[in-house]
């Protein structure tokens, strides 16, 4: 195991590496946003430019910044969406906003998703069930943003229980910022609670029918202890995994989202990177993000070792 | 089952509960203001629509009058020497003021000849009085700023500050701070985008530009021909082709190496770039292929080609070269390095340069040469000197300014208007805060802006029906006229055609480029219901110049308002002026639209192409076999590109309906371009689309440089504005001279015809010459058929019932008074109670 986790570590790296070179030189390739012809400030800009590196050779500048990046930690300053700003400052700021959101939504998510989930499997070809599927299918169906709007119209707009917006500040935990934050938490929460809802009553539904199950039950167990002591556990292989995932994307932010209710997060930050040429803080997005990929990807992994012992990582047998 | 499912549901809001957390958090945590205002209770009885019964707002808010406003994107600096774009200069109208201010005329500040809100007049605001020409005083004893030998005014002023301007915590203002900025805005080490408005423009401070270039390479137009530079013994290894311009090339341009393409590149240098970007060149191959002797394009070589006619001195000392200096402990002088007078100068000095020195050096870093500065870039370093302060700050979030009570503006007496309604006297700037949120869709903000949490909605497409009509409804003019560009590059055109793939009996570009067809175009739509149809907040435009620039800004007198212009429209449009009472209905009368007329010229077109053998009629049906197939140049697709090309089809179908060209022409979106849209119509590769320039409202003349200018021209690969002739009398002579030279002379350059010198520029010539030299430039360029005028830009929103505008008629200087003369029918009690009194939804 030991030597499998360092096998994915290493090619984690290198992997990372290969990405950040990659993007570091696409993204210098565009072209650097236009000025009008003639406009007098073109000199200064250039001028600028200049004195920044961005006419040196793309791996003499990628050397440049992974020298700063190892030897002081120095992402760089922003240079036009946050003008003379440090971008890891900037990032760190708007990290509590995109993670709060996107932690209440999933508290909210996975025990409803789960429940309901269950409940369809043990109802299945039910009323209940039939239900239950209907929404879910219609909840994964329909984009986020539609029932973002219409979470916005009827709870914020025609009903006044809700603000259109998050609210303004950095008072995470307090009242009116956890009520700003509900119409927000709801439209991030449907798509998921529908998610775990499919996940969890395939895999309950196929493993309430396995065999294991039919002998849990002559051995006297009553149903609810077999479905709570087997069944659910089985399932676990499959959900933990993904409630992983889920929890990984916490730090990811929607753009979408973020931006129909005015959540001062992350979401919008790497497109915006991109569009304005700003160029350390799209490499500080493209780092973090890509080892926040790969890293996931592994401790995703790893869990199936942990939750089904049967499953041996890295072996060869 | 049923334990289970509790136990599930039992965790769930367990879980739900803990997401409440922060309950101490909750209990300590001072409200904000606004959550006070928000979460206030509101009675909402009939009776509270009524300001008396209304209950009292508690005495802990300070913002009586908050006006509500949201941006989709957020100023991130405001610093006022390196803000770039508009949406960073946002919070610079309630934070900063300029050395003089634009107000209104009323009672209190009258103008001669104008009814009260009809015009403005100029105040010192940071200034304490009008500036002093010093320009004789200057000259004798600062040789070194190099005034003109026969220049005896317009150079040099003196200013005398403002003693009661302070910064927001309570620190004096004066001369120092000028200098002390302008050192900072100008030094070369900065690079500061702002320093260039200090000396490229009309605001030209002396020895600026020297100081701020210290150390950098200058280039300058050889402003002859190739061929007349090597005869006057230039030589070719000096010279550089300004490749950005030329190529329409930039920086992500490399080399083999990766090196990024520089401005100007050496006529020699055999260095390939663009290969990245399937365009490569070399500068010696442009100077040989097109710029050179007897080159294709040797005629652009004036302005593309350039030599290095030096290098800034660098150790330059400021206080021996730059013309702003201290004269007094509240007074400045500033000396120009070109002549600014009258309204310009007092324009131009509407803005300010001053920072908060010691704030900030302290915001200054600098790193591997390259300096940064966080001045005014969050709220622990921002500071104010104008009526607001900024209160709040986060990033793409929220933005919030209240009372600068440090501003002297409110004790001053001057800032005060009488209102034209009930003849009383206020003091400007009754918005006590201004709270400003981002809100990125639009369907958002109509939401909120009918709950009434925001002050103005700008109306969308699919809002136009229901509230174009509306009392609230504002249209206000944009500065831009909208023109269908025709492609009439013959060569571009042979090439596509020769192209493997164009089938030439079945389509045809030729027929473009003949005279008659482009004339039917011309008259083929009515422009103002074209506007009505896809875009109701613009209007039809039917001139090259819009309707909202000022040919005489101290009078605020239009250009579109004069005789000559309306003539010009009418010569265009050939309307027959002795048939209508006056100018006036004969330029009303104009639509764009002449079916009778389109189809005659159609039919003579057919004709013409045919004989030219650009099209065929094999069956002669006298319908031409061939599609014209007129190729729209997208940047981005969208649902409005899907309606204008809808509109311009389904019109000419109309139009040609019986013609022989019945349902042969046909506008077809071309693949997305993004930002080359442009460069495709430059060089004939599309034929049309709806593109436009804006220059300065105040400047109508300076439009001109944009259509006879091949760094601007759209049209400079088929149309040459020096081989154009006009004639135009003069103080009764005759002149006759390029439309270039006369554009040229316009704007201020003097030009030679015969063996006489004229300049008709701003000062140079009466303004009714002027305006005469304008109209018949621009009837000439309407006569080129490249530009088809389609559209006035404009917008339209609605106001809040809460505000109204102290005037209802949009003036292209004073727009309608902004934040300083808005006045509200609601403070923010009584309009609680009324949004509430209304069922929480507003009727516009």
């Amino acid at each position: 195991m030991g030597k499998y986790v360092i096998k994915r570590l290493i090619f984690m790296v290198f992997t990372l590496f290969i990405i950040t070179l990659m993007c570091f030189v696409l993204v210098r390739m565009l072209p650097p946003a236009e000025l009008p012809p003639g406009d007098p400030h073109t000199k200064i800009v250039e001028a600028r430019r200049e004195a920044l590196g961005y006419n040196k050779p793309y791996l003499e500048q990628f050397g440049i910044f992974l020298k700063n990046v190892f030897t002081k930690g120095d992402w760089g300053v922003s240079d036009v969406l946050y003008f003379g700003q440090d971008v890891f400052a900037i990032f760190v700021s708007k990290l509590p906003a995109t993670m709060i959101v996107n932690f209440y939504s999933i508290i909210l998510s996975i025990p409803i998703g789960i429940a309901l989930g269950i409940w369809a499997a043990l109802r299945k070809n039910t009323w209940v069930d039939d239900t239950i599927s209907t929404l879910t299918m219609a909840l994964i169906s329909v984009p986020s943003f539609v029932y973002a709007f219409l979470i916005q119209y009827f709870l914020a707009f025609k009903l006044g229980w809700f603000p259109f917006l998050m609210k303004e500040g950095t008072d995470w935990f307090s009242w009116p910022m956890f009520v700003s934050m509900i119409p927000a938490v709801l439209s991030l929460s449907l798509g998921v609670i529908a998610g775990f809802t499919r996940t969890t009553r395939a895999e309950l539904t196929e493993v309430l029918t396995s065999e294991f199950m039919l002998l849990a039950r002559t051995k006297g167990l009553t149903k609810v202890q077999a479905t709570v002591r087997h069944a659910l556990k089985n399932c676990m292989v499959v959900i933990v995994p993904s409630i992983f995932g889920e929890f990984i994307s916490i730090i990811g932010g929607s753009l979408i989202i973020e931006k129909l209710f005015s959540v001062p997060g992350v979401g919008q930050l790497y497109l915006n990177s991109i569009n304005g040429r700003d160029y350390p803080l799209f490499m500080l997005l493209t780092v973090f993000y890509t080892a926040i990929g790969l890293v996931a990807a592994i401790v995703v992994d790893i869990s199936y070792g942990f939750i089904d012992p049967r499953i041996r990582m890295g072996s060869k047998k | 089952m049923k334990k289970l499912l509790a136990l599930v549901c039992a965790l769930a809001m367990a879980l739900s509960l803990a997401a409440c957390g922060g309950q101490p958090e909750q209990s300590t945590a001072a409200p904000t203001k606004q959550e006070t205002t928000t979460k206030a209770p509101v009675e909402s009885t009939p009776a509270a629509t009524e300001p008396a019964t209304t209950e009292a707002p508690e005495p802990e808010k300070p913002a009586d009058y908050v006006y509500k406003d949201s941006v989709t994107t957020l100023s991130t600096n405001w610093n006022p020497h390196t803000y770039q774009t508009t949406d960073e200069s946002y919070p610079t109208d309630f934070l900063y003021m300029g050395l003089y201010s634009f107000f209104f005329n009323d009672e209190s500040h009258p103008l001669e000849g104008k009814e009260p809100f009809e015009g403005y007049v100029i105040v010192p605001e940071m200034a304490a009085e009008m500036p002093v020409d010093v320009t004789a005083d200057v000259k004798a004893a600062r040789p070194e700023f190099n005034i003109p030998a026969d220049a005896t005014e317009g150079y040099a002023y003196k200013i005398a500050l403002n003693k009661d301007a302070k910064w927001s915590d309570g620190t004096a203002i004066n001369a120092d701070t000028y200098v002390e900025s302008m050192k900072r805005l100008l030094d070369p080490k900065l690079l500061n985008y702002r320093a260039t408005d200090y000396y490229a423009g009309d605001l030209c401070i002396a020895g600026a530009e020297n100081f701020a270039l210290q150390g950098q390479k200058e280039y300058t137009a050889i402003g002859v021909t190739t061929t007349e530079f090597l005869e006057k013994g230039g030589k070719v290894e000096d010279l550089y082709v300004d490749a950005y311009d030329f190529w329409n090339s930039d920086a992500s341009y490399t080399d083999a190496d990766g090196n990024s393409l520089p401005q100007y590149v050496s006529v020699l240098d055999e260095t390939v770039y663009g290969e990245n970007v399937d365009d490569a060149f070399s500068g010696k191959e442009l100077y040989d292929s097109y710029l050179g002797a007897g080159a294709e394009y040797e005629s652009m070589s004036p302005d593309e080609l350039y030599t290095i006619t030096g290098e800034y001195a660098t150790g330059l000392d400021y206080d021996k070269t730059v013309g702003c200096y201290k004269t007094g402990d509240y007074e400045i002088t500033l000396v120009f390095g070109k002549s600014l007078a009258g309204f310009n100068l007092l324009y131009n000095l509407s803005g300010n340069w001053i920072v908060k020195v010691d704030l900030y050096d302290k915001c200054l870093t600098e790193k591997e040469g390259v300096w940064t500065n966080t001045y005014c870039t969050s709220l622990e370093t921002s500071v104010s000197y104008g009526p607001y302060v900024m209160t709040d700050y986060q990033a793409d979030k929220h933005m919030r300014f209240e009372r600068n009570e440090n501003w002297y503006g409110w004790t001053d007496g001057k800032h005060t208007y009488v209102d034209p309604e009930d003849g009383e006297t206020y003091t400007m700037y009754q918005t006590t805060a201004i709270d400003t949120q981002v809100v990125e869709e639009a369907a958002t903000r109509k939401l909120m802006f009918l709950k009434g949490q925001l002050m103005g909605y700008g109306l969308q497409s699919e809002d136009f029906d229901t509230y174009r009509s509306s009392d609230y409804c504002y249209a206000t003019p944009g500065s831009t006229i909208f023109f269908l560009i025709l492609n009439g590059h013959k060569k571009a055109i042979e090439q596509r055609e020769a192209s493997e793939g164009f089938d030439t009996t079945k389509y045809d570009l030729q027929t473009l480029t003949v005279l008659n067809f482009r004339k039917a175009v011309a008259v083929t739509y009515d422009k103002d219901l074209f506007a009505a149809t896809i875009s109701p907040a613009r209007s039809g435009g039917f001139g090259i110049i819009g309707i909202s620039y000022l040919y005489d800004p101290e009078s605020g007198s239009r250009y579109r308002d004069t005789d000559q212009a309306k003539k010009a429209l009418c010569d265009f449009y050939s309307v027959d002026t002795t048939k209508f009472a006056s100018l006036d209905d004969a330029v009303d009368s104009i639509t764009g639209y002449d079916p009778e007329t389109a189809k005659t010229l159609y039919n003579e077109a057919f004709k013409e192409a045919l004989e030219l053998g650009y099209i065929t009629d094999e069956d002669k049906d006298g319908v031409c076999d061939q599609t014209i197939q007129i190729e729209y140049s997208l940047s981005s697709d969208s649902d409005f590109m899907t309606k204008t090309i809808n509109y311009l089809n389904e019109k000419m179908n109309e139009v040609t309906a019986g013609t022989a060209f019945d349902g042969k022409i046909v506008f077809v979106k071309s693949a997305p371009y993004g930002n080359d849209w442009s460069t495709k119509i430059k060089q004939g590769m599309a034929d049309t689309v709806l593109g436009g320039w804006n220059g300065s409202l105040l400047n109508p003349f300076s439009l001109t440089d944009l259509y006879v200018n091949p760094s601007y021209q759209y049209d400079a690969q088929w149309f040459d504005a020096t081989t154009v002739e006009m004639t135009l009398t003069i103080d009764g002579e005759e002149l006759t001279t390029n439309i270039k030279n006369w554009s040229d002379a316009l704007n201020g350059a003097t030009i030679t015809i015969g063996d006489k010198e004229y300049c008709f520029g701003s000062g140079r010539a009466d303004v009714e010459t002027r305006l005469d030299i304008l109209a018949a430039l621009e009837t000439k360029f309407l006569g080129t058929y490249d530009y088809l005028p389609m559209l006035q830009d404009g917008s339209m929103a609605l106001l809040s019932q809460q505000v109204y505008y102290v005037i209802d008629e949009y003036n292209p200087v004073m727009s309608r008074g902004g934040i300083q003369y808005m006045k509200y029918n609601y403070n923010e009690a009584e309009w609680e109670a009324y949004v509430a009194s209304q069922g929480g939804e507003l009727k516009y």
